[in-house]
This record gives structure tokens, sequence and C-alpha cells, in this order.
């Protein structure tokens, strides 16, 4: 019936990344080549880093001059031909919108940028996007997925220049449209504006988008580990071993890595299932005995590693110079937590008393590329011998062993309740404020449900830690955490005072 | 500006028969040079932005032909620019966005449409309606209504939107009414190609200037002139318009044609709005009724004339159809209850298919009340009515909005789980940003307080990770918005106001309500220096003004001194703790009246846009240059992601922590990263974590750079462990 429909191009990118540049050259090519052509998009506020969308119709043959093509605006779904996107979650929402189908070819960069709501929650709140790739395979009629924004850097280019390339080699290949590489390049030339990254950018992207792939070379073979402590632990924890014993000889010493050791051997002595436990204890034991205090935090930042890693990270070349500064806090905790246990309680009521709290608290930049900088936290990294006395060290061994107990005592029973206790841990972390609520969801959920509450099994008690564990990693606030354990009968916290100064003035009464 | 038009204002010049290719809002302004304006004005905003930037741009040649123009400072303005073609045939255009601008606007445009028009008076509207919008979803066909002003949406071609434009000033002075052209969103920013005329220099213009004031009382508002021109504007001028629609034929028929040997399907038809016609004859196509140039079984009517309807034309079109289709985008389904009327009153026995009404279940409901008609609503709609009106068609030929249905679902399936939003937010450095994550903190340290926010970019406070702001009323209008919330309340609320805002109507009524009241309110001014969120255009108070106007010297400090405001504060925004300080301040403070903090920090932006070349020049030039960007440590971040819940910026993200011992991600700074140090201002102030670093990288480093270096190296190196 008459002639085809126009050939349809939806491309789905975020505000900012040059989709309004691509689709120009898409409709330049068009107009050179003297196929009718029409664009359009809806920037709006979207272009503040929003999803948005850029659509293009090209008629496949040349003009009539009497007879013009209706041209529509909006794509409907399952009537586009070519789907680009620029990032793996928006290739999500187009499948999601419908927007690719049978008759579809996908063109999709594999890479993440995360949405403010994925980067968020206190754990991992980021989408799985292998489900997006699943999903591409099995709605696209053919899907090209590579990452965009490696090849992108690698040209030293921005993204639309690389989504251009992998549209004209679908474009060329397919034979959907009279386009050539040629063409393309010429639009690009006539741009003016960073036309050789661009044109590299498009080579890369062309490349990837061109079939056959060319072969992937097979990953070598690892060499086999030497033999370690760690091979007296079930498979799935030895790797988690090896790095932990590392970690905590590096943390403190030979008898600190000892001390992790006979810790994890008790927990494997109990652990009769596949390992799992033993492996997650032994993960986070690791992570919870290298706690970073004053001087771990001072040892990290002043060595070489960290300096050849910040270099890499802001891509500084060979020869120019990079200065580093820090922004380092430390609070009233962080003094006491240094103090002997006899002393630190009474020093921090004191301090606190005194008003102290906040004077002690001193934002400090410490240049540490510089000598003096360096030397004060090489000085304060020097204090590691003094660790084993400190109220922190003492506090935190304490903690631990009473997880520890919680999980071996569990372990015969319910492998299951072990587990959950032994992630527990997972709530420890960070530095002040935040430490401070992850340690006291700890203590909340270890009193009430680990070791107090009533529950009518392990099973029960099982999921009731599970339940309060995920619920705390949901907000900063404790609301849920408040709600689940309302759940089991215990209160919530009473709010928090609020300053009275904070009332109006009484002249406006 | 955001967006320069110096090589598309080229365009501009184009002569008569020289193809125009370009975007739909530019060839607004080809038109309007083609129709010999004496003036144009506006105010920006989506999607008509670009219209504003391209007449600032090509202020050059509006000089050549003696054209006026003006950024207003508001809708309200621009539509009082309207005036000069009251009493003189002068032809004038202004543009704004709808329908907030025409809310803004609706008293002068309301005198106008009274007093009438003798020169042609034409008011591009883009309307801001379904994805891509920024603003509540209405029309702005009331309008047109209330005040009867003629209202044109075009075809979404530009043929037929230039043809619209020329045409509309015709119809202006052939009816003495002011005339609103509309324009959708993707149709502003359609591209496509049009042959060109000349352009037309006004007779009365900068360059010829007008010698004599008119008087004519019958123009004034008020009785009993005001009579007369309500009786005017019935028996005179719509019956005038009507006359001119049908004559010139602005709207069109598209008769029904046999298409592969099957036959025209002339007992049924569809009245569309001329801005959805290509998406009617794109869904015939789909459904298999007409070809991809628009020829069609189904015999459709294009109104490019949305009001006035054309009575004598529905009811030709109607008459011998059993059914036919009213496709209106948006509610309330003026068109449709127009039809209705129009047909009952001729006694036609047409059944009328369209929307769902709210109480009225009737089978002749297939299109959805309110909300865009996408290509999928369309589809769906259109297919609905047919499966109704003309059951002879075969059903499989009707079976594609089925078939959409099904792969949505085997899509959802596929997925699991609904892919997270993206919603616009803060751009990276933003300089708004840290001081929503300074009242973030105030929040956390003295509990919930309410926050009337306004229109702006900083209204994506009320988006995650901030969520702050919890009513917003209109532009400049969060200050009056507040004016009843903060003496109910036993504690202090907060204001925040974009500068934009300010000018447009923050300072009338807003700070001049509050400081007559003597209200006990805190204002917090967003100081970027340009009307942002429209593509930063140029505000009285922008630090780097254009030629045009250059000579302004209208600070907001001294404005506020100058209205009596005791309490004023200026804080630098990227200072977290100091502006924390100063809201507290303000929350605490004895003082009673008005509190403004102004909160200064420029449109990172425009500022990028600016420095980005300079920086390049040096690096060519081998001259020293000190890039700044903040990173995080991966061996001390914890992945407890405070800072994300505190800054919400772009380039501050995660990525899985390369530590085989850690399962959460890690905060992570990516190298979009421009150095505003709300990273490390965020942790200071909140006592956050030691993570974060601060890197100054010396491109071209001179001697003493390299001397410096190496030295510090060579004691560095000697004490530092591996």
């Amino acid at each position: 019936m008459g002639a085809p429909r126009p050939f349809s191009i939806l491309v789905a990118a975020l505000g900012g990344e040059g989709g309004g540049v691509l689709a120009d050259w898409l409709r330049d090519v068009a107009v050179a080549a003297r196929l009718p052509v029409q664009s359009t998009s809806i920037p709006g506020v979207a272009q503040r880093t929003g999803a948005t969308t850029y659509y293009l119709e090209i008629h496949p043959h040349g003009a009539a001059p009497d007879r013009r093509p209706v041209f529509a605006l909006t794509p409907t779904p399952g009537q586009v031909d070519l789907m680009v996107a620029s990032e793996l979650v928006e290739a999500g929402r187009a499948m999601q919108n419908g927007f690719v189908a049978a008759n579809t070819t996908l063109i999709a960069s594999t890479h993440r940028i995360y949405a403010t709501v994925e980067k968020m929650p206190m754990g991992d709140g980021r989408y799985d996007g292998r489900r997006i790739v699943e999903a591409a395979l099995q709605l696209a009629g053919r899907a090209v997925l590579f990452d965009m924004a490696r090849a992108a850097h690698e040209a030293g280019t921005v993204i639309s220049a690389v989504m251009f390339g992998a549209i004209a080699a679908v474009l060329e290949k397919s034979g959907a449209l009279p386009i050539t590489r040629a063409a393309c390049e010429a639009a690009i030339r006539a741009g003016g504006k960073g036309v050789e990254p661009s044109l590299r950018g498009f080579a890369a992207g062309y490349a990837a988008a061109s079939w056959p792939a060319p072969e992937a070379a097979a990953p070598a073979a690892a060499p086999a580990p030497p033999a370690t402590p760690a091979d007296a632990f079930p498979p799935a924890a030895r790797a988690i071993v090896t790095e932990a014993l590392r970690r905590t000889a590096d943390y403190q010493d030979a008898a600190y890595a000892a001390l992790y050791l006979d810790r994890l051997r008790r927990v494997a002595a109990v652990d009769a299932g596949d390992g799992t436990l033993t492996a997650e204890t032994a993960r986070h034991l690791a992570l919870w005995m290298c706690f970073e205090d004053v001087i771990r935090v001072a040892d990290l930042k002043t060595r070489r590693s960290r300096f050849a890693r910040v270099r890499e990270e802001v891509q500084a070349k060979e020869g120019e110079p990079v200065h580093i500064v820090e922004f380092l806090k430390p609070g009233l905790d962080e003094i006491a937590g240094m103090l002997p246990p006899s002393l630190a309680p009474r020093f921090h009521a004191w301090a606190t008393r005194r008003g102290l709290a906040e004077r002690l608290s001193i934002g400090m930049h410490v240049r540490t590329t510089s000598v003096t900088g360096f030397l004060l936290l090489r000085a304060l990294a020097g204090l590691r011998f003094w660790r084993r006395r400190t109220a922190r060290h003492a506090e935190e061994q304490a903690a631990i062993e009473r997880w520890l107990a919680a999980i071996v005592a569990a372990a015969p029973n319910s492998p299951r309740l072990a587990f959950e206790i032994a992630l527990t841990a997972r709530l420890i972390k960070g530095y002040s404020d935040t430490h401070k609520r992850g340690r006291a969801n700890f203590e909340r959920i270890f009193a009430h449900l680990v070791e107090g509450g009533r529950f009518a099994g392990d099973d029960a008690r099982a999921d009731a830690v599970f339940a309060a564990r995920e619920a705390a990693l949901a907000d900063p606030e404790g609301r849920n955490l408040d709600a689940t354990l309302g759940r089991h009968g215990v209160a919530p916290r009473p709010p928090r005072e609020q300053p009275i100064r904070f009332i109006k003035p009484a002249s406006r009464a | 500006m955001e967006r320069s038009f110096k090589e598309e204002i080229k365009l501009l010049r184009l002569a008569e028969g020289e193809v125009f290719h370009g975007e739909g809002i530019l060839a607004v302004t080809k038109a309007l040079l083609q129709s010999g304006v004496s003036y144009v004005g506006g105010y920006q905003g989506a999607p008509i932005s670009h219209l504003i930037d391209v007449l600032a741009d090509a202020r050059e040649l509006m000089d050549e032909m003696g054209i006026h123009f003006e950024a207003n400072a508001s809708e309200a303005g621009a539509a009082a620019m309207l005036s000069a073609s009251i009493n003189y045939p002068v032809r004038g255009a202004v543009t704004w966005k709808s329908t907030v601008g025409t809310n803004v606007a609706s008293d002068a445009l309301a005198n106008l449409a009274s007093s009438g028009v003798k020169g042609g008076a034409v008011i591009i509207i883009g309307e801001d309606y379904g994805e891509g919008s920024s603003i509540m979803q209405e029309r702005s066909h009331a309008f047109a209504m209330k005040s009867q002003i003629w209202l044109l949406d075009p075809r979404p071609t530009l043929p037929s939107i230039v043809r619209a434009v020329e045409k509309a000033f015709e119809l202006s002075e052939a009816s003495n009414t002011p005339v609103m052209v509309e324009l959708r969103i993707r149709a502003c920013h359609v591209h496509g190609a049009f042959t060109c005329k000349d352009n037309r220099a006004p007779a009365i213009s900068r360059a010829a200037p007008l010698t004599a004031p008119s008087f004519d009382y019958g123009n004034i508002v008020l009785p009993p002139s005001s009579y007369a021109q309500e009786k005017h504007k019935i028996e005179k001028r719509w019956p005038a318009a009507l006359e001119f629609i049908r004559r010139e034929g602005l709207n069109e028929v598209i008769d029904g044609v046999a298409l592969d040997g099957a036959a025209p399907l002339a007992d049924i038809g569809i009245l569309t709005q001329g801005g959805l016609t290509n998406a009617v004859l794109r869904a015939l196509a789909q459904l298999g009724l007409a070809d991809a140039h628009g020829a069609s079984r189904v015999p459709v009517y294009v109104m490019n004339v949305t009001y006035p309807l054309v009575p004598e034309e529905l009811t030709a079109f109607c008459a011998g159809k059993r059914a036919v289709l009213m496709v209106e985008e948006g509610q309330p389904a003026y068109l449709e209850d127009a039809l209705g009327a129009v047909l009952r009153r001729a006694d036609l026995n047409t059944r009328v298919y369209g929307k769902e009404v709210p109480g009225q279940p009737v089978d002749t409901a297939v299109f959805p009340l309110a909300g865009e008609y996408t290509g999928e609503v369309m589809q769906k709609g259109i297919a609905a009515f047919l499966r109704a009106a003309a059951p002879a068609l075969p059903g499989d030929a009707l079976a594609a909005p089925d078939a959409v249905a099904a792969l949505k679902r085997r899509a959802a399936e596929l997925l699991g789980a609904p892919v997270p939003n993206r919603p616009p937010g803060f751009c990276i450095g933003c300089p708004e940003r840290p001081v929503f994550s300074a009242m973030k903190l105030l929040e956390r340290e003295s509990g919930g307080y309410h926050v009337s926010a306004d229109i702006g970019c900083h209204l994506f406070s009320s988006l995650p990770p901030f969520n702050i702001g919890n009513t917003v009323l209109g532009y400049g209008l969060g200050l009056a918005s507040n004016s009843a919330i903060g003496p109910l309340f036993n504690k202090r609320s907060l204001t925040v106001m974009g500068d934009g805002g300010f000018w447009h109507n923050g300072l009338s009524s807003g700070v001049s309500n509050a400081v007559f009241n003597n209200d006990d309110g805190i204002l917090v001014i967003m100081k970027n220096g340009y009307s942002s969120a429209t593509g930063t255009q140029e505000l009285p108070s922008s630090p780097h003004q254009s030629q045009a106007h250059r000579a302004t010297d209208m600070g907001i400090e001294k404005t506020l001194a100058g209205m009596g405001v005791k309490w004023l504060k200026v804080v630098d925004n990227y200072r977290v703790s100091n502006t924390l300080k100063v809201l507290r301040e303000a929350m605490t403070t004895p003082f009673a009246g008005l509190k403004v903090i102004v909160a200064e920090g420029e449109c990172q932006l425009e500022r990028q846009r600016r420095l980005r070349p300079i920086n390049a020049e040096k690096l060519r030039r081998g001259e020293r240059v000190l890039r700044v960007r903040y990173g995080v440590d991966e061996d001390t971040c914890t992945g407890d992601h405070s800072c994300i819940r505190l800054s919400g910026c772009p380039s501050l993200t995660i990525k899985d922590s390369s530590d085989p011992l850690r399962v959460d991600p890690v905060a992570h700074v990516n190298n979009n990263c421009v150095g505003c140090g709300l990273c490390g201002e965020v942790s200071h102030a909140a006592t956050l974590c030691p993570s974060f670093y601060r890197a100054e990288i010396v491109h071209n480093p001179g001697w003493w750079d390299r001397l410096k270096a190496r030295l510090r190296a060579a004691v560095i190196g000697v004490l530092q462990p591996a």
C-alpha cells in the first residue's frame, strides 16, 4: 500500500550528553542525501541531567516535490526501527515503554550512570543491569550492546560521537537507509567543532557495531595460587581469608592476623553448610577488625600506592605536580577513643560538660603532599604501637567477641540464623555520626532480636534479624527500623530533643 | 545564554524562494520578519526560550529593519507591550510559555482583547503540555475563550506554522482581535524545511517613527466604552473572524480517498486540532487506513483554528456521516462540547466519539480525558473509534494496540522491576545544591520546618536526595505563598526564591508585601546570576550583561535595602558551614521582620561555558593552569553514601569497590567534576568521613612548581611506605 512509512530513530540520552548534536548530525546526513527528514526533541528542564529523548523520522526514498511524507512528532511503541540508548537503564526504559520490538535494532551502551535513587541507599541500591541486557537480547530484533562511555573516553570525545558511529554501521550494514559511513563523517567535519576526537569516537562506535563482531580473545587461565593458611577453610572463604590475613597484618601486626585466624576457626568449626557462613563471617570479621580509626586513616592516606592512585584517578599526566588536600574533622569521640579505656569515659564526660564537644571538632585541611602535612599524618600513623591500649580498640574487640559468640551459639541449631547474625556486621560502617548510627542500630538488633526477644523458633528469629537489617539500611533516620522493631514489641527510640531556641521570639506570639 | 544562535540567525536573512532548514521556533521568528512586525517581546521559558534567545542574537538584523525588541521583565510586561497595536496600525508579536505565562499576562490580555486592536497583535504560545513539560497540566484554550482572543493550532510542519503566523496577523487586523498561535513542545523543537519569502520592513518603526498620538475614548476600558467593546466583539469582530477563516481556508479538509482498491470511508470522519494532524494520519497509517504521504480512507477535518469554530464548516463536514471522532488533547473537552452543541443546533444526528467524561460513561468515549496524545494513545483511541464506528473493517487490522500492550507486558516481565526514574536535577557543581545541603543539616539539628519553594532550577530540591520544599505556588510567588503559613507555625518557615523569580514577581508580590506587613519570615534568594532553568538568559542583576543591557546596575541587595529590608546577609553558597550558621541565625534571631539571605554562586553552566575556552586556550599556549577536582579514597570509604544524600551531585556517584572484602559500592567522583568543593565542605559541615580529598593538578608547571614538587617528593619518598 503506497510508500513505506518513514524509518524511525529514537535516541534516549541524559541531558548534557550531546544528544542534540547527534540528532543534528543525523539530520544533516539525511538532508545531504536528499532524504526527507524530521527531528524533534523535548529539551526543557530535562537537559538538566534528566532522561530525555530525541526522535527522528527519515523517509527512505528521495522527496517527490508534490508529495511530502507525513512525519510524526512522537514515536509509537512497536514502530521504532532503530532505538539508541546512551546508557543501560535508558535502554531499559525504552523497553519498558514498548520501543524495542522484534522489528527494532537496539544500540545501547552497557555502562551505567546511576540515578540518584540508586546512589542514596546505605547499602547497594543499584538496579540490576543484567536484567536489561537479558531483556534486550530477547526483545530486540538485533541488539548491539557495548560500553560507549569507555569508547568515548578512549577516543577523548563525548558519547554522542560513538553513538553516531554505531548508528552509521547499523544503517550501512542493514541497508535500511541509503546512508554511508563517508556521509556521516562528512557531517562531523561540517560541524567544525572537535572534529578529530569526534571522528575517533565515531570510528570506535562504527567498529563496535559492525558485524560479524571481532573474536574476543579468550581470557588467560589464572595461575594456581600458592598454598596459604586460607586452604584450611571452605573454598568459598579462601580468597576472602587470604585478603583478610594480608589486611589484618598490614593493619596491626602478625599477631593480629593470628587472632583473626583463631576467631574465624571458631566459626568454621560449627559451619556444617557449604562454607557461606564462614565466608561471610570472614569478610565482616576482617572489615571490623580493621576498623578505621585516626591511625588507620592517616596511614592509608600517606602511602605511595595511594598517591599513585590519586594521580591516576584525576588523570594527571607525567610531570604534572598533583597536590592532595585532605578534609579531616576528628572530633571528641576520636580523641577520647585514643585514650586508655580507664581514662576515655571520664575525659568524654568532662569535655561534654565543659561544652568542648563542638570546639574539639575542628575541620582541618591537611595538605598531604606537603612535607609538614605528610609528617603530621605519618606521626599519627606511627601511633599504631599504641592502638592495642586505646579505648576504641577495647570497645571494638568486645563487640566483635559478642558478635562471634552469637554466631557460634546459633550455628549448630540454625545455620540460617547464624548467617543472618553474621551479616548484621554490615551495619557497622562509616565514621563519626554515621558510625554511631550504624552501631546503635546494630546494638538494638542485637539486644532485641539476637540475644533478647521471644520467637517461635530460630527461623522466626532469623526472619526478624534479616528484616531488621534491611530496614536499618533503608533510611538513615531509622524510621524503617523503628517500624520493624515495633512489630516485635520494641518501643521506638524517643524523639530527639529539639532545641528550644527555634521557637519564635515571644514578641511575635 | 545557554545556547548561541549566531549561526542560525543567518537563516533569518533568507530571501524569497530560498529554503529554510531549521527549528520550528526559529521558523516562527522568520515568519514574524516576513510579516512586517514593528516590535517583538516576550519572556523566556521552555518550549519558546529559543525564540527569545534568537531574537536577542538577531539584534543587528532587527536594528537594520527598525524593529523594537524587548526582553520583558515578565509575561505581563510582554502582553502589555501589545497595547502599541491598539491605537496604531503596527504589527507586533510577543511570546511566552503557557499556561503559566498566560496566567501572568492575563490582566493585560483581557484589557487588550476588550479594547481591540488596529494593527496585528500576535501571541506565540509555547503550550507546555505532556512529556517534557515542567508545569501544571492545563490548556491555554480557556484564556482564548474567556477574553475572546483567537487561537490557532497549526499542523506541526514548518510550512503550516509559518503560514499560521502570517495569517494570524491578517486575521488579527481583519477582526480587530489579538490572536494566539499555539505550538506544542515538540512542534517548537521540530526541525524541518519551508520556502521563504523576503523580510518586510515595517512601515512604522524605530527607523520611521510615529509623530502624533491617537486618542479614541472608545479604546479605553471604562464604561461606557467597555460595554460597547463587548458588543463590538460579538457583532463585528467575531463574524469578521469567521468570514476571514472561511475565505482564507485556514482549516483544511482531507477528503477520504480509495487506497489499494479499498473504498473511502465516507460515512465516518475525524476532526482534529491542527497540531495533532500528523499524529492522526500516522495512527491511520499504522491501522492500514492511510499511506505515508497522508492520503487517507477516512476524511479528516483539520482545525488549524481551534477558536473560534466555524459552525458551517463543522456541519458541512459532519453532514451525511454516521459518526465522527473529535481528537482534542487536554481537558476540559472544549472542542468536543462545542462540536456537540453545533450539531445539536443544526439538528444533525452524527454521533460524536471522543473523551471519557467523569460521571457520564458512554460508549463513544475512546480517548482519555487528560494527558498527552502520544503515538500510543492516538493509535489506541482511533482503533477503538474505528472498531465501534466502522464494524465492517477487518478486526486484525485494528489489533495494533493489543500488540503494543503485549509488548509492554513482556518487557515488564523480562525486566522484573521498573527501571529507576531519572528526573532532571541540579547540574554538576551547581551553586544551589550547597544551600540545600545546609538546609538539610539545619533540618537535622532542629527538626523540620516549612519551606515555600518557588519556580526555577532550585525547585529540584523537592526531589531526592533533598526532598526540601513543601509548597510551590508560582513564579516569584514563594514569599507571598508563605504569608499565611509563617504566622500559623510555632517556628519560623523559610522561602526559597531564585533571582529570576525575584525580578519577575518576587520583588512586588513577595518582598514589598512582606515588608509592608512586617512578616517574620526568612527569604533565601538564590543569586546565580541568570534565569537558569529557561536557558540562562540575562536578568537585571546578571554579572555579565550583553551590549543591550550594559548600562544597567540593578543589584538585588541595593533593591532590598531600598525597600526597607533591615536584616540582610550575603553568603557564599559553597561555604556550607557558614551558610548553615547564617540560616541558624535567621531562625533564632529576635529580629521580627523579614530576614533575607542572598545566597551567591554563579550558575555553573555559565561559569564553565566562560572558563572552559579560556583554560583550553591557556593550555594550548603552554601557560600554567591549575585544575581542581575532588575525589574519594576508596580504601577509607565504607559505602554508607551519606555524602550522596547530602549532595546529589551527578559527578558524585558510586562504583564497585575494588576491595574484595567489601560488598557495598563505594562513593566515587568521576571526571566530570568541576571542583566546586561541595563534597569537601559537606564532609566537614556534617562531620561525615575522611575519604574526600581535593586534588590540584598543575598543567604546564613552571620551574618553581617543578622544583617544589621534586623537593617534596625527595623528602616524602624517603619516609613513605608502599
